[in-house]
């Protein structure tokens, strides 16, 4: 492991259900790791565990054995209040369904991360207009969630899980809701946050165009890891063909 | 099988079912509680001495419904809320319109019954503590005072069977006029409000301008009578409510600008809540103040009653005279925690009663002063045998003639040397007044050695014309101890209705909060955080209304003043308040812990 590891999983195991009940498990010894400034996607049909895997990694969800490292600090040793300022410090997250509040303006809910952790409004306001300049919403700040499209909000959203400068960025299918051209965009963004910026960036997703923007991409079915498919030097779309590749024999495999 | 389907919806919700039907519980004991009085005719004529008590209370029980039709809509459509989903379902399984509707109204109607029912029971029970309790307290004698009243049991059963088939109509029509998709997809959610600033001053003056016309009016209630309680009820009402509709947003909004504050926690999170909260509240909130104001004004006053007893009681000036004393009441005389005694022997002819002057040199005479402008009750002073000269004459006559029993009151009072009184001829009398340290710390002996008084010189137990201490004491308890059992008796019965009105509405939104919570805990904050911000909020909610009311309440004691009803209903006001805000904090953390269950345990 090198200083540089931002997420390092090894040996992650998840069962539901209790001791006497029926028992699922829903990641079966799964290891990977990420380094720093990656941009990682997480591939899998409905079911496959990615969603459990995401929970995992931002500490929303605790595992039934291994462990996860995420910036060199082990989750397993972070309790109740240490957890939830992890999330605040450390990950941002975007989700499928924005997750706006939508009795706040833009700009109130892009500094909630920042109010989180008693930042003073004079040194918040500068955070969250260069923020807000790099996602282009500059525009919008003043709107509420329910005047702006579906694009924008996502946007908005991920300029929340950005302002504080987590270490990681996770995005739960964040394309999910959009349009084509919106989904386009927001990914476009994505990427030159994560060239430009060096931003990290795990995406879960089971849309093969999300994926051909990554770098890596892990394929998970049935709680394990079972293929990886790296993108080199190659095009965009020859990493897609790639990708629809993989899909199309996991599905012969699995039928 | 749509039935069991509905059965097995109703059990997988059944914390959110425990919620409505407790409230639904608590809105049928309380107005069964409430109509246990005001049907009661006898009760309001024995123990209500002025005749507008049965207006009052016809006034109460109107109000009372409305409040109660209010919050069953309330209740309704947060039972809709749980179920609208189900039904979406189902409909898209391909069950009937119509067979839904028979569905709902039946569901709505036996939740309806149930809650009567055990509402019922449950009023009963707390008529019969809370009367019974009250009774004791006060040493109140609430004559026809009925715990299980039946014109009152089918009141309550008539009003809330109406109550809920109007209610199984609504939700029936609403059903079947709600598109599927509509019901599958959750209810809009609430957002912003933009403040009007033209409009919002407009409101607040109108609102300041209405309150203050009420608060004249009540203090002016002598010259307007029975029209002045009309005009201030209509102008408080509406003061109250364009007060809600305006202050309040505006300071929120004001708040919302100072980035210092908002940037601090959750802090924006929680304004913008109240925000849209207050605007969906307005009506509620000013619901919640006028009827805070009542209950709190009920307590009050009825505590006030209380004082007044304390007053008049303490405005004679011994606690017991007692009349040739036998050995048996002087013993119960001892009991007495005694600061002051004195005993005077008199002689009694056909037209007049001596006493000798040299005993008043050795234990002076209470004799009442001088009666001065803005004075309540009477004030004594001591005065000694060489004062009583024939210019004071009438001042010591009526003290001395206080003393005797009442078949020597039509009698001249002649006072003489102890010479002269020894040549007069008849028996040899003697009379002891006492004054004890305290009166009503000494009530029981008081009591005893006063009946054992009576019982010796066959006076008449209920005398009206005494003048002992004990003696006012009983015509003021009997007078007052009714209406001020009345009083408890209605501020609880309103406060316990308008915090779970109160109470009800805040957790029928919580479960649209819920969302919002689970988001705030995604992106890391803290347990601790999103608790406090709970409790802000729902601080908030409270206490603005808490506010009103007591501002109202203090405005609303004018009445009493001025009417010299309750002359001094300002004195002491912190124990009615004290008791009052202790209940009324109760309900603020009782719904407080149910709204964190609510919103922050984690769906598995």
């Amino acid at each position: 492991m090198t200083a540089t590891t931002i997420v390092d999983v090894k040996h992650l195991r998840k069962v539901y259900g209790k001791a006497n009940e029926k028992q699922y498990e829903a990641l079966h010894n799964v290891t990977f790791q990420m380094t720093t400034g990656e941009f990682v996607g997480i591939m899998g049909a409905s079911g496959s565990g990615k969603t459990t895997l995401l929970n995992i990694l931002s500490t929303l969800d605790q595992p039934t054995a291994g462990s996860v490292r995420i910036n060199q600090q082990e989750l397993n040793q972070l309790r109740g209040n240490q957890l939830a300022d992890f999330r605040a410090k450390e990950i941002g997250f975007i989700f499928q369904d924005f997750n706006l509040l939508e009795n706040m303006t833009a700009y109130e809910n892009i500094a909630l991360p920042l109010s989180l952790q008693n930042v003073s409004a004079k040194k918040a306001r500068p955070m969250i207009e260069k923020i807000a300049q790099t996602l282009n919403i500059n525009g919008i700040l003043a709107k509420y969630p329910t005047e702006i499209s579906g694009g924008q909000k996502q946007r908005v959203a991920a300029a929340r899980a950005l302002v504080h400068q987590p270490s990681i960025l996770m995005g739960d299918e964040p394309t999910g809701a959009l349009d084509s051209k919106s989904a386009k965009d927001l990914l476009d963004t994505m990427q030159s946050l994560n060239q430009q910026q060096h931003v990290s960036i795990l995406l879960v997703t089971h849309d093969p165009f999300s994926a051909s923007y990554c770098q890596r991409i892990l394929f998970i079915k049935d709680g394990q890891i079972g293929q990886e498919l790296k993108r080199g030097t190659k095009s965009k779309e020859a990493f897609y063909q790639d990708i629809l590749g993989v899909l199309g024999r996991n599905e012969q495999t699995g039928a | 099988m749509l039935v069991k389907l509905s059965l097995s919806g109703i059990k997988s919700r059944f914390k959110d079912y425990l919620v409505l039907f407790s409230g639904l519980v608590m809105a049928a004991a309380i107005f069964y509680m409430f109509e246990a009085l005001a049907t009661n005719r006898s009760f309001i004529k024995a123990n209500a001495t002025f005749s507008v008590a049965p207006f009052v209370f016809q006034f109460g029980s109107v109000l009372l419904a409305i409040i109660t039709l209010v919050y069953i809509l309330y209740a309704n459509s947060f039972l809709l809320s749980m179920r609208k989903h189900d039904y979406g379902l189902f409909m898209m399984l391909g069950a009937k319109a119509g067979k839904l509707g028979q569905l709902i109204f039946l569901e709505t109607l036996v939740i309806g019954t149930l809650s009567v029912i055990v509402g019922l029971l449950a009023g009963w029970g707390l008529t019969a503590v809370v009367g019974h309790l009250l009774i004791q307290r006060l040493d109140a004698t609430a004559a026809h005072f009925n715990a299980l009243y039946w014109p009152a049991i089918l009141i309550t059963v008539i009003f809330f069977i109406v109550l809920f088939i109007l209610m199984a109509l609504i939700n029936q029509r609403t059903l079947r006029k709600t598109p599927v998709l509509k019901l599958l997809k959750s209810t809009a959610q609430p957002t912003h409000v933009a403040v009007k600033p033209i409009r919002t001053a407009v409101k607040m003056i109108g609102g300041f301008v209405s309150l203050a016309i009420g608060y004249f009016v009540m203090h002016q209630i002598g010259v307007f009578q029975l029209a002045g309680i009309g005009i201030a009820l209509v102008t408080i009402v509406l003061g109250t409510y364009l007060i809600f509709s305006s202050l309040f947003t505006w300071l929120l909004n004001r708040l919302q600008r100072r980035e210092k504050f908002t940037s601090r926690g959750l802090n924006n999170f929680i304004l913008a809540q109240l925000n849209f909260r207050i605007a969906d509240y307005n009506r509620m909130l000013s619901m919640v103040a006028l009827l805070f104001a009542l209950a709190l004004g009920a307590i009050t006053t009825g505590m006030g009653f209380q004082k007044n007893i304390q007053t008049y009681t303490e405005s004679a000036p011994y606690d017991v005279v007692l009349h040739n004393p036998t050995a048996e009441t002087k013993k119960a005389a001892q009991k007495i925690d005694t600061k002051r005694s004195s005993q005077y022997t008199f002689k009694v002819k056909k037209q007049q009663v001596y006493f000798v002057r040299e005993q008043f040199d050795q234990a002076p005479l209470y004799v009442q002063k001088n009666w001065r402008k803005d004075q309540i009750i009477p004030k004594y002073q001591l005065m000694s045998g060489k004062e009583m000269t024939m210019a004071e004459a009438p001042s010591w006559q009526v003290s001395l003639r206080d003393l005797l029993l009442p078949r020597d009151f039509q009698k001249d009072i002649k006072l003489v040397d102890q010479a002269e009184f020894d040549q007069l001829s008849g028996q040899s009398h003697t009379v002891k007044a006492i004054v004890s340290t305290d009166f009503f710390a000494n009530l029981d002996a008081i009591k005893k050695t006063t009946q054992l008084d009576q019982k010796q010189n066959h006076s008449p137990a209920n005398y009206a014309i005494g003048s002992t201490k004990y003696d006012f004491y009983q015509i003021m308890n009997s007078v007052l101890s009714g209406l001020e059992f009345m009083g408890f008796f209605l501020g609880i019965a309103f406060l316990a209705m308008l915090a779970s009105c109160l109470m009800f509405k805040i957790l029928s939104g919580a479960a649209s909060d819920r969302v919002r919570y689970r988001m705030l805990d995604k992106i890391g904050a803290q347990q601790r955080l999103l608790r406090q911000a709970i409790a802000k909020e729902i601080g908030v909610l409270f206490i603005l209304p808490g506010i009103m009311g007591i501002i109202h309440v203090l405005f609303g004691l004018q009445m009493f003043t001025v009417t010299k009803l309750l002359p001094e209903a300002y004195h002491d006001l912190w124990l009615p308040f004290l008791i009052f805000l202790v209940l009324y904090g109760l309900y603020y953390v009782l719904t407080v812990k149910l709204y964190q269950k609510i919103v922050l345990t984690k769906e598995p």
